[in-house]
């Protein structure tokens, strides 16, 4: 018995060292950016290792005044809409396709689930002549059709699983009740799939937070950047300037952190049920 | 029910339409230049451009200098194209001239005097077959500045004059410790100076000519490979970790009295001014790229092109775009860039004794408009093919991972390429 | 009963109709495309057949691009997936406190929240051969002789942006493994300690095969995003020093947008679909079986 509880401490020692050795490898390079945003470009220059004794907050403002505040309304503007669209028109899409009767109904199933298997990179330089041909190139709207398009796929994917296996007896009782098929489906199936519709939501938002090719393409006007392309653009503009640029990184990430610390099982459910990065 | 549907499909398609269409009684023309940092002058210049013309309106956009390169190909090619937009003259803009996507503004030129207000070696770079394409907007020139101060801890008397002479130089700084040459080369556009700058001494112009045609060039001339023997002379005197620097980082150095010397363009007088660190400041000078004896090209040219703008091919309101052309090129426009910017623009005498310019443009300036004849920019006179098989190779050579003989063998074979498509 | 049906279709149309336009349209209109010389700027096309491929097939650099995603695609197998698991059978082990497990898992996860182009921008500075982190601890540990520019210097590059994406997200996959799992019933391994077995023979015996259809789709996620990379590259290296860190998205777009040329980009963007669509068929069939 003596002998099992050494073995215990000692794996129980060199696991917890291990795991704490991994936290300081994610938190200390984010630390690290943290304290040398603080600091004058000279400082930087001297010593980047040391906490600066008077923290310099300025370089927060210029990185805002520089651009960021446009950039994350609109990531917002581009994020908001396109979550809404992907929730409303997948939701619709799903239930459509889990209540209908028809002998298309899996050709269009597999037709719409086909589509996660192409890769928006694929779709680029076409993409970008479509775009142009309804002259909306260079337009909030050339972000957010395709993010949308690109979404829809695995919304509805997870949507119609969910919908599928939904107890009827609820629906059927509206139904005959007088109810349309629009006021059972909004008043009665979407209320209960709050869980599906905030994964898909929080999906599609963490999406258009990354996405950069679509927006690097599709834009030209950099007051319609979002975060990632206005970031970026922020190292062409400050070549010289880091510490604002680290500033600009830390305004760019802080937001995120602090929506997953409040939110960390929604977020962590969202992720692993949506299991598609990028 | 279905038409709740359809009210939400029509609110939809209502949305997306006033997104295209935003109703404009005025002439809007869209203006795209480079100079994201110095966005206080042209917003400045667009407005005195609207009081002067109340039916015209000024859409400006601005993209920096590495992503525009890009960016301009892309938005050339669609309905968004800005009607005056920044280029820079050579190959960068032939390729959009031969695709109609640059209007030819001879006739506006000609037709009231405006082409005799042009310094005429500075309007000359934006002809293309005999016409007009483009105004310059800055003159600018290549040449090496340095810290006096350095120059003389390390006992050098004056400043070289033969390539040999710079290279003994570099070696007496080194014996002080210091890096004799700043260059950050991340950006390859930075090695493209210096190459341009040693084929045009080491090749006859009519070679040089011959190659700089995409349609004719073969990149054979044996001074290519000995410019490129000249350059990696040079190598060992730059800093550490050439290709991993920007311009802007490399250059910090040399403001800082870290590096002694830095082939830079005139038009960065200004921001040496504004960052340098003061000891610096007051002891500073240039000189001209050294000549090299036994070089084949001219000795008495000088690195440096104009920059400017010009006129979409595909504008819808030419006369409003030549107009807007017109002023922001122009002398009241150059004054202000002077005072603003530093830079001066292609305008004869923008400058008199009575402006208060500092004295270090107006001496550099003098270069420019003294040089026997200016040599344009390597990268912007090349297609963006061969310049791409160029830059990667002289990046490699600069770590030491190619050789001039290979260096021009890539080059050769990209020019091949580029031959077929004009064929 | 019909007519609701007509209502469940028009449910249906609005989404379908986005697939279709921006998503089936551009991807057929691809292979159009890649049959042509083309560029953004002129309306001249010419039709070239199929010598885009045999062009690409012909590019050295084409090669460097196949071989970095799929060194990258390795890499993170190794790191997220293997790593991952081993990291997520520790978190799930008794030796770590419940609380702890929590911290832990959260600040795993924590990188793969932040934007791919700031976590770019972060180790572009951290990589940085003058001021950055590395070289400084580098200076710190007294191995100078080592540093270099790890972005610029051919030999390193490629590595070191495989690191940063090692970084960012072996946190996430570990997560996906870790849910996976705590679903495995718990009278299994109580079922093993009382026949005395150990915590390896229990990860190897119980852990591993329990979790294996989330290991799989992990796997395939992780190569699927591998050869859809572009961000992380393009932000860091650009595909440079000399085309070393050029991957197949940096390849395709350098090719469309830097060099004029759509046609041999569209051609590019083919084989990308090509191998990123195989591997999603790959994942279908493997799950399915893995269900059945």
């Amino acid at each position: 018995m003596k002998k099992k509880n050494t073995s215990f401490y000692i794996n129980k020692i060199w696991i917890n060292v291990l795991l704490w050795i991994l936290v300081i490898v994610v938190i200390y390079p984010l630390f690290w950016i943290f304290i040398n945003s603080l600091k004058t470009n000279q400082n930087l220059f001297i010593n980047t290792f040391n906490i600066p004794t008077d923290p310099l907050f300025s370089n927060y403002v210029d990185a805002w005044n520089m651009g960021l505040s446009g950039y994350f309304l609109n990531s917002i503007i581009v994020g908001s809409i396109s979550i809404l669209a992907t929730v409303t028109i997948g939701a619709f899409c799903a239930y459509g396709l889990s209540r209908v009767e028809s002998k298309w109904k899996m050709m269009i199933y597999y037709l719409i689930i086909g589509g996660l298997l192409l890769s928006p990179q694929s779709a680029l330089i076409s993409l970008y002549r479509i775009l142009e041909f309804f002259h909306i190139y260079n337009t909030y709207l050339a972000m957010i059709l395709p993010y949308i398009a690109f979404r829809l796929p695995f919304a509805i994917f997870l949507m119609y699983t969910y919908f599928k296996d939904f107890p009827k007896e609820l629906e059927d009782s509206a139904l005959i009740d007088g109810c349309t098929t629009f006021t059972t489906f909004t008043k009665i199936v979407i209320p209960i799939s709050k869980p599906i519709l905030s994964t898909v939501s929080i999906m599609t938002a963490i999406f258009v937070w990354n996405e950069f090719l679509f927006a690097m393409v599709f834009l030209e006007d950099s007051k319609l950047y979002t975060i990632p392309i206005g970031l970026y653009n922020f190292k062409d503009a400050l070549t010289t300037n880091w510490t604002v640029l680290l500033a600009g990184i830390i305004i760019a990430t802080v937001p995120i952190i602090i929506l997953f610390l409040f939110m960390s099982k929604s977020f962590i459910r969202g992720l692993t049920e949506g299991s598609v990065k990028g | 029910m279905n038409k709740k549907i359809l009210v939400l499909l029509v609110l939809c398609l209502l949305v997306i339409s006033s997104f295209l269409y935003a109703a404009d009684e005025k002439v809007q023309i869209k203006f795209l230049h480079r100079w994201t940092q110095y966005m206080d002058y042209f917003e400045e210049i667009v407005k005195e451009f609207e009081e002067a013309h109340p039916n015209i309106d000024v859409e400006m956009q601005a993209i920096s200098n590495d992503p525009f390169k890009e960016k301009i190909k892309i938005v050339l090619g669609t309905n968004e194209a800005p009607d005056v937009f920044f280029s820079w003259p050579g190959e960068f803009t032939n390729r959009f001239i031969r695709a109609d996507k640059v209007l030819d503004i001879t006739p506006y030129l000609e037709e009231d005097g405006w082409l005799e207000t042009f310094i005429p070696s500075q309007i000359a770079p934006f002809i293309y077959e005999g016409k007009y394409y483009g105004t310059p907007f800055r003159l600018d020139g290549k040449v090496f500045f340095y810290n006096k101060v350095l120059f003389e801890k390390a006992g050098i008397e004056k400043v070289p004059g033969t390539f040999d002479e710079l290279i003994e130089d570099c070696q007496k700084l080194e014996k002080i410790g210091v890096t004799p040459i700043a260059f950050g080369n991340i950006k390859p556009w930075a090695v493209s100076h210096y190459i341009g700058t040693l084929n045009q001494k080491m090749v006859t112009d009519e070679t040089r000519y011959t190659d700089l045609d995409p349609a004719e060039g073969t990149w054979t001339d044996p001074g290519y490979v000995e410019a490129l023997e000249k350059y990696v002379e040079l190598i060992p005197y730059f800093n550490d970790f050439v290709n991993a620097l920007t311009h802007d980082d490399a250059r910090a150095t040399f403001f800082n009295s870290n590096a002694a010397m830095m082939y830079l363009e005139i038009v960065e007088v200004p921001e040496l001014e504004m960052y340098a660190g003061d000891e610096l400041k007051e002891n500073w000078g240039v000189f001209v790229f050294p000549d090299i004896p036994e070089g084949k090209g001219n000795q008495n040219y000088l690195t440096g092109y104009p920059e400017g703008f010009v006129v979409s091919g595909t504008t819808k309101h030419p006369e409003e775009a030549v107009e807007f052309l017109k002023f922001l090129t122009g002398k009241t426009a150059g004054k202000l860039e002077v005072e603003m910017l530093g830079w001066i623009n292609g305008i004869k005498n923008v400058v008199g004794p009575e402006d208060n310019v500092p004295k270090g443009i107006l001496e550099t300036v003098d270069l420019v408009l003294n040089a026997e004849e200016m040599v344009n920019w390597l990268d912007s006179s090349l297609s963006a093919k061969v310049w791409d098989a160029y830059s990667v190779q002289l990046q490699m050579l600069t770590d030491g991972y190619s050789t001039p003989e290979k260096v021009m063998e890539a080059v050769q074979k990209a020019a091949a390429e580029v031959r077929k498509e004009f064929e | 009963m019909r007519k609701k049906n007509k209502t469940y279709l028009l449910y249906i149309l609005p989404a379908l109709l986005f697939i279709i336009i921006f998503v089936y349209v551009p991807i057929f209109q691809n292979f159009y495309f890649s049959l042509f010389n083309m560029n953004s700027y002129t309306d001249k096309w010419t039709f070239v057949g199929l010598s885009h491929y045999l062009n690409i097939v012909k590019d050295p650099i084409f090669y460097t691009a196949l071989k970095n995603n799929t060194l990258y695609a390795v890499f993170s197998l190794i790191f997220q997936v293997g790593f991952g698991l081993f990291l997520a059978i520790l978190l799930d082990s008794k030796f770590v406190g419940k609380k702890l497990k929590v911290l832990f898992r959260n600040i795993y996860f924590l990188p793969s929240l932040i934007s791919i182009t700031a976590v770019a921008l972060m180790f572009y500075f951290i990589y940085n051969p003058n001021i950055g982190m590395l070289n400084g601890f580098l200076d710190m540990l007294g191995l100078g002789q080592w540093k270099t520019a790890w972005l610029a210097n051919p030999n390193t590059a490629i590595y070191s942006v495989i690191a940063m994406s090692q970084w960012q997200y072996t946190g996430y996959i570990m997560v996906l493994l870790l849910v996976a799992i705590q679903k495995i019933p718990k009278d299994l391994y109580e079922a093993a300690e009382i026949d005395g077995a150990s915590e390896i023979q229990k990860a190897f015996h119980i852990t591993i095969p329990g979790v294996k259809g989330m290991l799989v789709a992990t796997s395939i996620i992780t190569v699927i995003g591998s050869f859809k990379l572009f961000t992380e590259v393009y932000v860091t290296t650009g595909g440079g020093p000399y085309n070393t860190t050029q991957v197949l998205g940096t390849y395709m777009y350098r090719s469309a947008f830097l060099f004029d040329e759509m046609g041999y980009g569209s051609a590019v963007a083919v084989i990308i679909f090509i191998i990123t669509f195989t591997t999603s068929l790959l994942q279908i069939k493997l799950s399915n079986r893995n269900k059945g």
